[in-house]
Formats: structure tokens, C-alpha cells, sequence
């Protein structure tokens, strides 16, 4: 069954977590609770953050606080443990690969022993959940990534990536909605809009989004 | 209208902060010394989120074009109206035409602005604070330059003149005491580097580097050390401003107000009532980390909660 830990996360935190591994039943149940707590809107909750694994509520300590926001959590846990979950939303994200678009992608040609076809195909074959997103607005990041495509990220971030550029780190890949510094590795580059902060929805995808990539 | 005739190091409008839109990444982007702000819009009767600009670095000039109150919070400053020196933390009439110069920072880093009047600007996803990585929010996204004008509505040219007694305004001087409490990693480093969690009498003490900004305050120093057999990154996780992250290097990074998710371990978080004072952390200042109990961390922010009750009752 399920695993659900509360923690406190300093003062205005609080960290839900809904299982160790990174894979789809946690994913699931993360979605769950965050659907769930979205709904309720609990007077006094700021924001709730969705990630691999957890929840990170932060909530206003002059309308709420940390003992009656857990217990209202555990108290609830049987409204969404079993929850259905909607239909996830699919996206396919037209990729110009290698070149220019990709500067790194001779780095991760080597470091994985394939040709620059090959980690193409193995990048754009698996479909992707958007696992969380954050580091900027609207930058998904997506799992879990063929092993065979593994590479670190770069010891020194670079300081200037495109908007649009997709990156592989670990055994996940991303998108840069805005020209920014980057650790993860470039191997190429999308013309589709992430963010757009003049019209909502604002971000294009959303926690728990399937993606799958299509060469160009 | 504020004709912005020379705009320091950096400035920027600023708010009480975007919040709501942490899910799809949006980060607070607010004002990194939230009692400096609050107590400006205190001196000028404005709302509690009305936006004011944040300004790094001398020589910012301003010129009035029409008659109203303004002030100046935030970092000590040397400052004129017209030629003629002015205190800080106090309301102060300019006359249409008047031109404010901010000479000098005597103490502290970010100073805070604000006008009797609304700033005319379009709030971006529910606020008027700037996010400059993403260029969105604030004066078309940017930092304020030369030639720029501010638009005001509402200006009010007429009200008491309120000042900020000495005793409420906030030392900004090095060293910093920054209190903390453990962090969800904080079981991943060697006992050594974790000591000072348990043992109160036990501060850490670093430098600041120049690779700070409002994202975050780089230090360095003696590096935390991970146990041998731990992971040195954790899998992306939810984070707050003043988290405490210690990458593989062991330098820790205190994050301000534009992440929400971190990758590197959490060893530690910022008491609230320290917050503010990591807005005046400057290249090479140094930094001490004591640990609290958040219990100790809570009946702090109650008690200045309490003390500030009185200069923000519009909420």
C-alpha cells in the first residue's frame, strides 16, 4: 500500500511524501494528493509544489498552521488514496536534433557509444511524464530517460543556452523555456512556446503531462 | 510620473511577491528585505503589496515630476533631495521638480523606494514584482535605466510625514548572524559538519563570494562533508527561500526568491526572522550559521509579528 510521511519543512513548509522510488505508482500517487489538495484549498495554503516524489505545501502562518494542516492531511489520505485519476494530457514536441541545436550532442554520442541516430531514436521513442516542474517557469522535467542515453551533467553549467534547447541530465530530459544557464547536456532545440506569462495557461504543460519527442 | 535620471547598480520594482503558480515554476521574485518593505509602505499609507522599487549600488537619481511623499528604506543611505542631505526610514515631501540623490550605502546592501501613489504598471500573473531571469513582471521585465519614467496615479502631495523611530530600524552590519534550523538532509553529512544542528553554542562560519544575487548567496569556507555513503544530490524536490543547499562541493548556497525546486542537499533552512537580513549580504561579509530549534524560530517571528502589528494594519 502506500507510503505518506509528514515533515515539517521549516516554518512554512510542509513536505508530504508519497513514496521512495521514481516511478509511476508514486508518480501517481503524488498526482493524486496534489490534485486532491488543490481542490480543497485549504484556507492559509500559499502553494502547493508536486515533484518525483513529494509535496511541498507552503502555507501563510497567520491562517494556518503546521499541526492542524497535517492532521487535516492525514485525515483526508482515504478521499484520495484511491482516487481516479484523469486522463493525462499528450503533447508532441517537434526537436531539430544535433548541429547548432545541439552542441552537446557529440559529448553524449561518446559518452554512450552511439551515433548521433541512434540516441535520436532512443530519445524520441519513450514518452515522457513531466514529473515536476520548476528550476524556471514552466521547465519540465521529464522521466525516466533510456538508460542507454544516461550521461552527468556538466561540471560547469554553461552560461547561456537558447530558449527552447532540450537537455538530458541523469536519467532525465528537459526543456529551457527561456534563454538561461544550463547543467544538463544540449542535444537539441524546440520552436514551440513554454511559457507565456501574458495569457493563461501560462505554462504548456502541466504536473503529470506525457511528452514525447518528434524529430524535424 | 518619476523620471529615472541614473539607476544605480541595479533597480528594480518589487513586491510583496507572485505567489499561487509555484506548480508550473513561478518563483516569489519578492522583496528580498520584507521589513524594509512593509515599514515603507507604512511611512507612505500605500497597501501592503504596493509596489516599490529595490535598488543595489550608489549614485541612483530621480527626478519628481509632480508634487508628492516619498522614502527611503531599507540599506543606510546617504541621500539628498536637491542638494539638501535627508534621512532615511522617514516620509519626506518632494516638490514637482525636486531630484533625489542617493550618494551613497553606508550600511547594508538593497534599499527600498516607494512613492504616495499607485505605480501604473500591469501586475504579471497576479503581481508587479520583477522576474529577471524570465524578463515578465515589473517595468516591462527589465531593470530600470536612464530615461525611463515611472507612471503614478492617485499621487497624494499631501499626509502626515511618519518617520520609523532608530530603535525599530534593523543593524544590516557584518558579520551576519544568520539563525537556522536542520534541514531534510541535514543525516547526510559526517558528524563533524553537523554538529553545530545539535549543539546551539556552535556556529559555522563562512564567507560570501561575489555569485550572489536573488537567486541565491554562494558561501565559502570549510565545506560540509558528506558521509562516505551517502548521495550527494537528492531527486528534485520542493524548495522555499532560505533553504540551505550544500552541492557536491560543499559549499553551501542559501536560496532566495527565485527557485522553487532544488537538487542539492538541504542541510539546513533560515529562521523567517533572519530572512531579511540575507538581503544585505555582501561580497566577502561574513557569515555565521547557528542552529535554533523551531519552536525558538516560532516564538521569534510571533514576537516581531507582534511588533510589527502596529505598521501594518491594512492587510
Amino acid at each position: 500500500m502506500t507510503h505518506m510521511e509528514i515533515e515539517r519543512f521549516g516554518e512554512q513548509g510542509i513536505r508530504v511524501i508519497l513514496g521512495t522510488a521514481v516511478d509511476d505508482r508514486t508518480h501517481e500517487q503524488v498526482r493524486r494528493f496534489f490534485l486532491y489538495i488543490r481542490s480543497l484549498q485549504p484556507p492559509g495554503v500559499i502553494d502547493v509544489i508536486p515533484s518525483f516524489r513529494s509535496c511541498l505545501i507552503h502555507f501563510d502562518r497567520d491562517r494556518a498552521d503546521y499541526e492542524r494542516l497535517s492532521s487535516l492531511i492525514v485525515k483526508t489520505e482515504r478521499e484520495w488514496i484511491e482516487m481516479p485519476l484523469p486522463q493525462p494530457r499528450r503533447f508532441e514536441i517537434p526537436v531539430r536534433y544535433g548541429g547548432d541545436y545541439g552542441p552537446d550532442m557529440d559529448f553524449v554520442c561518446s559518452y554512450s557509444g552511439l551515433s548521433a541516430q541512434e540516441v535520436i531514436e532512443v530519445h524520441s521513442s519513450v514518452t515522457y511524464r513531466v514529473f515536476a516542474l520548476g528550476f524556471m517557469p514552466g521547465f519540465p522535467y521529464l522521466g525516466i530517460l533510456d538508460k542507454r542515453i544516461y550521461v552527468p551533467r556538466q561540471e560547469t553549467p554553461v552560461l547561456k543556452v537558447p530558449q527552447g534547447s532540450v537537455g538530458l541530465a541523469q536519467l532525465q530530459t528537459g526543456i529551457y523555456p527561456f534563454e538561461s544557464p544550463a547543467g544538463w547536456r544540449i542535444i537539441g532545440r524546440t520552436m514551440k512556446r513554454l511559457f507565456d506569462h501574458d495569457q493563461e495557461p501560462f505554462s504548456l504543460f502541466n504536473f503529470g503531462d506525457l511528452v514525447r519527442f518528434v524529430q524535424s | 510620473m518619476i523620471e529615472v535620471a541614473g539607476a544605480g547598480f541595479l533597480s528594480i520594482i518589487v513586491d510583496s511577491g507572485r505567489y499561487g503558480h509555484a506548480h508550473i515554476g513561478v518563483p516569489p521574485s519578492y522583496a528580498l528585505d520584507r521589513f524594509s518593505y512593509v515599514l515603507l509602505q507604512y511611512l507612505l499609507d500605500n497597501p501592503n503589496n504596493a509596489p516599490a522599487i529595490e535598488v543595489m549600488g550608489n549614485d541612483l537619481r530621480l527626478r519628481f515630476a509632480e508634487e508628492m511623499i516619498f522614502a527611503i528604506t531599507g540599506a543606510k543611505v546617504a541621500a539628498t533631495l536637491d542638494d539638501i542631505p535627508i534621512p532615511g526610514w522617514s516620509a519626506i515631501k518632494a516638490r514637482k521638480g525636486s531630484f533625489l540623490r542617493v550618494r551613497e550605502v553606508k550600511e547594508g546592501l538593497r534599499y527600498y523606494i516607494g512613492f504616495s501613489g499607485t505605480m501604473d504598471i500591469g501586475p504579471v500573473l497576479g503581481s508587479h514584482t520583477t522576474n529577471l531571469e524570465c524578463n515578465f513582471g515589473g517595468f516591462h521585465g527589465r531593470p530600470l535605466i536612464k530615461g525611463d519614467t515611472i507612471p503614478l496615479k492617485n499621487v497624494r502631495a499631501r499626509g502626515e510625514l511618519k518617520m520609523v523611530p532608530d530603535t525599530m530600524i534593523p543593524s544590516m552590519q557584518e558579520p551576519h548572524m544568520i539563525r537556522v534550523i536542520a534541514g531534510p538532509e541535514a543525516d547526510r553529512f559526517v558528524p563533524r559538519s553537523a554538529a553545530f544542528l545539535s549543539n546551539r553554542k556552535d556556529a559555522v562560519f563562512f564567507n560570501a563570494t561575489s555569485r550572489l544575487n536573488r537567486t541565491g548567496v554562494r558561501l565559502e569556507g570549510t565545506p560540509f562533508e558528506f558521509r562516505q555513503e551517502v548521495e550527494k544530490s537528492i531527486i528534485s524536490e520542493g524548495i522555499l527561500p532560505g533553504t540551505v543547499q550544500v552541492p557536491p562541493d560543499g559549499l553551501p548556497i542559501i536560496s532566495l526568491a527565485e527557485r522553487t525546486v532544488g537538487g542539492y542537499a538541504r542541510i539546513a533552512m533560515v529562521a523567517d526572522i533572519d530572512m531579511d537580513r540575507l538581503a544585505h549580504i555582501k561580497p566577502r561579509d561574513r557569515v555565521f550559521l547557528r542552529a535554533i530549534d523551531i519552536d525558538e524560530a516560532d516564538r521569534l517571528w510571533r514576537a516581531r509579528r507582534d511588533a510589527l502589528s502596529f505598521y501594518c494594519k491594512k492587510q
